[in-house]
């Protein structure tokens, strides 16, 4: 497995200000990962250092030389308000490729088109996004990340304040283009449950630490009651892993 | 048909005036797009009161003998004290502990209130209300073309780069991730901004200044759904504006700005209607 990213013992911070140190960890090649920690809990710092947005400010963190990302950032970091129609921003993502001062040909257009087939809402092009649901939104997002032809996916928060349906066809959605295209992927969530059930490993950060592993191994109730700092119980549901907090016998499934 | 001679003839008399309105407002209009749509109205509104300190300040040094050739020139200061408020509000300036909207509220009650102050003791001051509605009517020949100097190589930047300015605007996370310098996007944006308020503040005053930049766009916004076309909208109300209330103006003994503000006015209303009867 050859290593896309790699962070070696760095640390990870804004000014002088240190938000995780001592990182050490691969993202290789074909990996599907989720990352999964509370709000600010550093998840958005490690994802701008391996998105090559912040700089370490003590180790390494190195890229592949052909590395290309996708990135599909929180539904509300993009501004709903700007006339847009649905294939307008998904040939956002061949403007680097474009080139500055240049407009998009016919040839991105039907890659726009084409990445919306991908992620079935092809009949959606001409839509206003505005007028879209949240998982439409969302694949959206997802299609204009594609059409960069990427070979890493990173998904920040994609199913944040989504209905239980949507949610599910994102993850599964996710997980097919990982099968299908054998795209490396990386998500990140502050929901444990939905994260565990679909990708290989886990990384958890909370509280100051990190831990990454297969699922099976971070999946434990020593690991998980290690890094959240309360009893944590696992249980499995139809094949489903469910996490619960056990706090004074009163169990909490918001994990 | 007779009645409307003597308002054309009116119009003809004062048509470098009318030529200057235009062009503060296609360029206003074009920029104005990115300032309703970046949330950061006030941000223009401050930049036109930098400007029109800028102006006052050196009417003031004019009156004390303290002018220092062109380092003092009206222009030249309000173009400085804009950049300064460019170079602020476009690195992200005030996004500390005090809320960036109360940051852009200081700058322009101080902003404007220096301004007022000091023409009140500028020897060759003209009257306060300069500041917010103009002198339009004394736009010279050589004035639009200064205007129409600083116009066409900023809208021709913003054609060029139309889908650069589009993506750091629309979500500039996701731009950063693809290689785009976000801060020199940013800084552009808001110096071309900075450069137009700067010039148009000379002739047109804040009010009428900060009606191009908000009116027209919002009208823009309520009639199209695509970009295209609310640049398109935008450019053609704030024209149709300047025309109309520039006549009006004119035939009526009306002042300038604020007729013309009128019209923008009655265009936010007209496609106010318009987005109610599509809805339906």
């Amino acid at each position: 497995m050859t290593d896309l990213v790699r962070f070696d013992h760095a640390t990870l911070g804004y000014g002088r200000r240190a938000v995780l140190s001592g990182l050490s960890f691969s993202l290789v090649e074909g990996d599907f990962l989720g990352m999964v920690g509370p709000n600010g809990a550093g998840k958005t710092t490690i994802l701008r250092a391996i998105l090559r947005t912040l700089d370490p400010q003590a180790g390494t963190v190195s890229h592949a030389p052909n590395i290309r990302f996708g990135y599909v950032p929180q539904r509300d970091q993009v501004d709903y308000n700007f006339p847009l129609t649905v294939v307008d921003v998904v040939l956002m993502g061949r403007y680097n490729r474009i080139g500055l001062g240049r407009r998009p040909t016919d040839r991105d257009r039907d890659l726009a088109c084409k990445a919306l087939d991908h992620v079935g809402i092809l009949e959606l092009a001409d839509q206003p996004l505005s007028s879209l649901s949240g998982g439409q939104k969302q694949r959206t997002l997802i299609a204009r990340a594609l059409v960069g032809e990427p070979n890493v996916l990173v998904l920040d928060e994609p199913t944040s304040g989504m209905d239980l349906v949507s949610t599910t066809q994102i993850l599964g959605l996710v997980r097919e283009l990982h099968e299908r295209d054998n795209l490396t992927v990386l998500m990140v969530s502050h929901a444990l449950n939905e994260v565990a059930n679909y990708v290989q490993r886990i990384a958890l950060v909370m509280n100051g630490g990190f831990r990454i592993g297969p699922v099976d191994e971070i999946m434990t109730q020593s690991v998980l009651s290690d890094m959240y700092g309360i009893p944590v119980e696992v249980d499995s549901f139809n094949g489903h892993r469910i996490v619960v907090a056990r706090r004074d016998g009163i169990v909490d499934a918001d994990v | 048909m007779e009645s409307w001679t003597p308002m054309f003839d009116a119009v003809l008399l004062f048509r470098e005036a009318l030529y200057g309105a235009l062009v503060i407002g296609l360029a206003c209009s074009v920029l104005g797009v990115y300032v309703v749509l970046r949330r950061i109205v006030f941000v223009g509104a401050a930049l036109a009161e930098l400007s029109s300190a800028g102006i006052a300040l050196a009417l003031w040094l004019e009156g004390q003998s303290l002018m220092l050739g062109l380092a003092t020139h009206p222009i030249a200061l309000a173009l400085i004290l804009t950049i300064a408020g460019v170079l602020f509000f476009g690195a992200g300036g005030g996004r500390g502990r005090i809320p960036p909207d109360a940051t852009i509220g200081v700058t322009y009650a101080v902003a404007g209130a220096a301004g007022i102050l000091l023409i009140s003791k500028a020897a060759v001051g003209e009257a306060h209300d300069i500041f917010l509605a103009g002198s339009i009517l004394g736009i010279t020949r050589e004035d639009t073309l200064i205007l129409l100097a600083v116009a066409v190589p900023v809208l021709i930047l913003h054609v060029v780069f139309y889908k650069e300015f589009l993506f750091v605007s629309f979500d500039r996370e996701t731009a950063r991730t693809l290689g785009y310098n976000i801060n020199v996007w940013n800084l552009l944006l808001y110096f071309t901004l900075g450069l137009v308020i700067a010039f148009a503040m000379q002739s047109a005053g804040v009010m009428l200044v900060f009606n191009f930049l908000v009116l027209p766009a919002v009208t823009g916004l309520l009639v199209s759904r695509t970009m295209g076309g609310v640049f398109l909208w935008s450019i053609v109300s704030a024209l149709v504006a300047g025309l109309i209330g520039f006549t009006l103006s004119v035939r009526f003994d009306l002042p300038t700005s604020p007729a013309i503000i009128a019209v923008s006015g009655v265009l936010v209303l007209l496609a106010f209607l318009v987005r109610l009867a599509q809805r339906r």
